[in-house]
């Protein structure tokens, strides 16, 4: 594939006899920094190809609604990342890409546009505007995040919890909710687990515990 | 089981008969969870073939199924699903514990995995591995069989 002339400012691909130099890299997520494949086909394109850019909660639906006007049709992501001692402790992000428009350049389509949103929002009042009227599938992302770090959107459609059981409490993915759960929420443990004298071969579990427990008294009966 | 000697019959207690049958057609209920699925469906593959001991036909309902084998771990979301699947088979039923998550959570000691799915439903046969070899699985459902031919009806708790 020939190199357009290119939007991507990493056109420093060396083509040698049809063959991309980077396609002998070790893993094509470890591109090298700076570079862009021009064929769409061969490697993903670099991970430091994205613009980021931190904005303040307040500006940020109208600066999303303004990347969207402008033509970042997909957003590929939104996730929150939880830092816990930092001011303020959360980062939502916002992965955006800037689809090619039917006639676009190869180059475009090979490096399409990418941008990273973040905004920062602190525990105590974690709330942020809804852009599933903006991006349909922020839907299910949104809940995700509400679900797992707690921190809410308004104007979501439905903002209900998506992989933990309904009546969970707490959000697990903040750093401070404990791997285990709380008390309330602690995994059962199985019974087995808290025994060391229960003969090899027969954990004790649902119907057979009573079973056990009448070895038991016959052992002691015997040993007695 | 009897055979008469010189005569086409054999003697048999019927429960006996029952029993053979029963052991011999032991269903498991088509339920995959996590990686162990993976050894789980290789076991009914040509290459272990789960159809030598009349195990091969994995039902899509639990009112048709026999045994259940809990391939994989078990979320604290899934563990409700679960009891209500093994609460709609008919008994007499049978539970194999596939693997170290379904018998005791396994490397996931966390908020959302349960820890040991004999806290929900009782079961019979524990399978050691991460995951199991197939053939562990065959020997855990030849275990099962074992079990009915002795006159079990489920609840035996052994190890594989």
């Amino acid at each position: 594939m020939v190199a357009a002339g290119s939007r991507c400012a990493h056109d420093a691909v060396k083509i040698t006899s049809g063959r991309n130099e980077r396609t002998n890299l070790p893993s094509s997520q470890t591109p090298l920094p700076g570079s862009c494949a021009v064929d769409p086909t061969s490697v993903r394109p670099a991970l430091d190809d994205a613009e980021v850019e931190r904005v303040e909660r307040g500006d940020l639906r109208a600066r999303l609604i303004a990347l969207r006007q402008a033509g970042a049709s997909m957003l590929l992501d939104l996730g929150a990342v939880d830092y816990l001692e930092r001011v303020p402790r959360f980062d939502v992000v916002y992965h955006l890409l800037f689809l090619p428009v039917s006639g676009a350049k190869i180059a475009d389509v090979a490096c399409p546009r990418r941008m990273r949103i973040l905004v920062g929002i602190s525990a105590d009042d974690a709330m942020l505007p809804s852009v599933v009227d903006l991006w349909p599938n922020a839907d299910w992302a949104e809940r995700e995040v509400f679900d797992l770090f707690g921190i809410r959107f308004e104007g979501h459609p439905n903002l209900t919890r998506i992989q933990m059981p309904a009546d969970w409490e707490g959000h697990p993915l903040r750093k401070d909710y404990p791997v285990r759960g709380f008390v309330g929420e602690a995994t059962p443990r199985p019974s087995f687990a808290s025994k060391s004298n229960v003969p090899a071969g027969t954990p004790p579990s649902g119907r057979v515990a009573e079973a056990l427990r009448e070895q038991v008294s016959r052992a002691t009966e015997k040993s007695s | 089981m009897e055979m008469i000697p010189g005569r086409q019959f054999f003697l048999a207690r019927l429960d006996e008969v029952a029993r053979w049958a029963q052991s011999s057609s032991v269903w498991p209920l088509t339920m995959g969870l996590a990686c162990c699925a993976i050894e789980m469906m290789s076991v009914q593959a040509p290459q272990y073939d789960i159809a030598r001991l009349g195990s091969e036909v994995f039902r899509a309902s639990p009112r048709q199924a026999d045994l259940m084998i809990v391939s994989g771990r078990v979320s604290r979301k899934m563990a409700p699903i679960i009891k209500r699947l093994y609460d709609q088979m008919a008994d007499p039923k049978w539970v194999i514990s596939m693997g170290a998550c379904a018998s005791s959570g396994g490397v996931f000691d966390n908020y959302a995995i349960v820890q040991g799915v004999d806290t929900v439903i009782p079961v019979d046969v524990y399978v050691p591995g991460c995951p199991p070899t197939p053939d562990g699985l065959l020997y855990a459902v030849n275990l099962i069989q074992q079990q009915i031919r002795a006159g079990g009806s489920g609840g035996l708790a052994v190890r594989a």
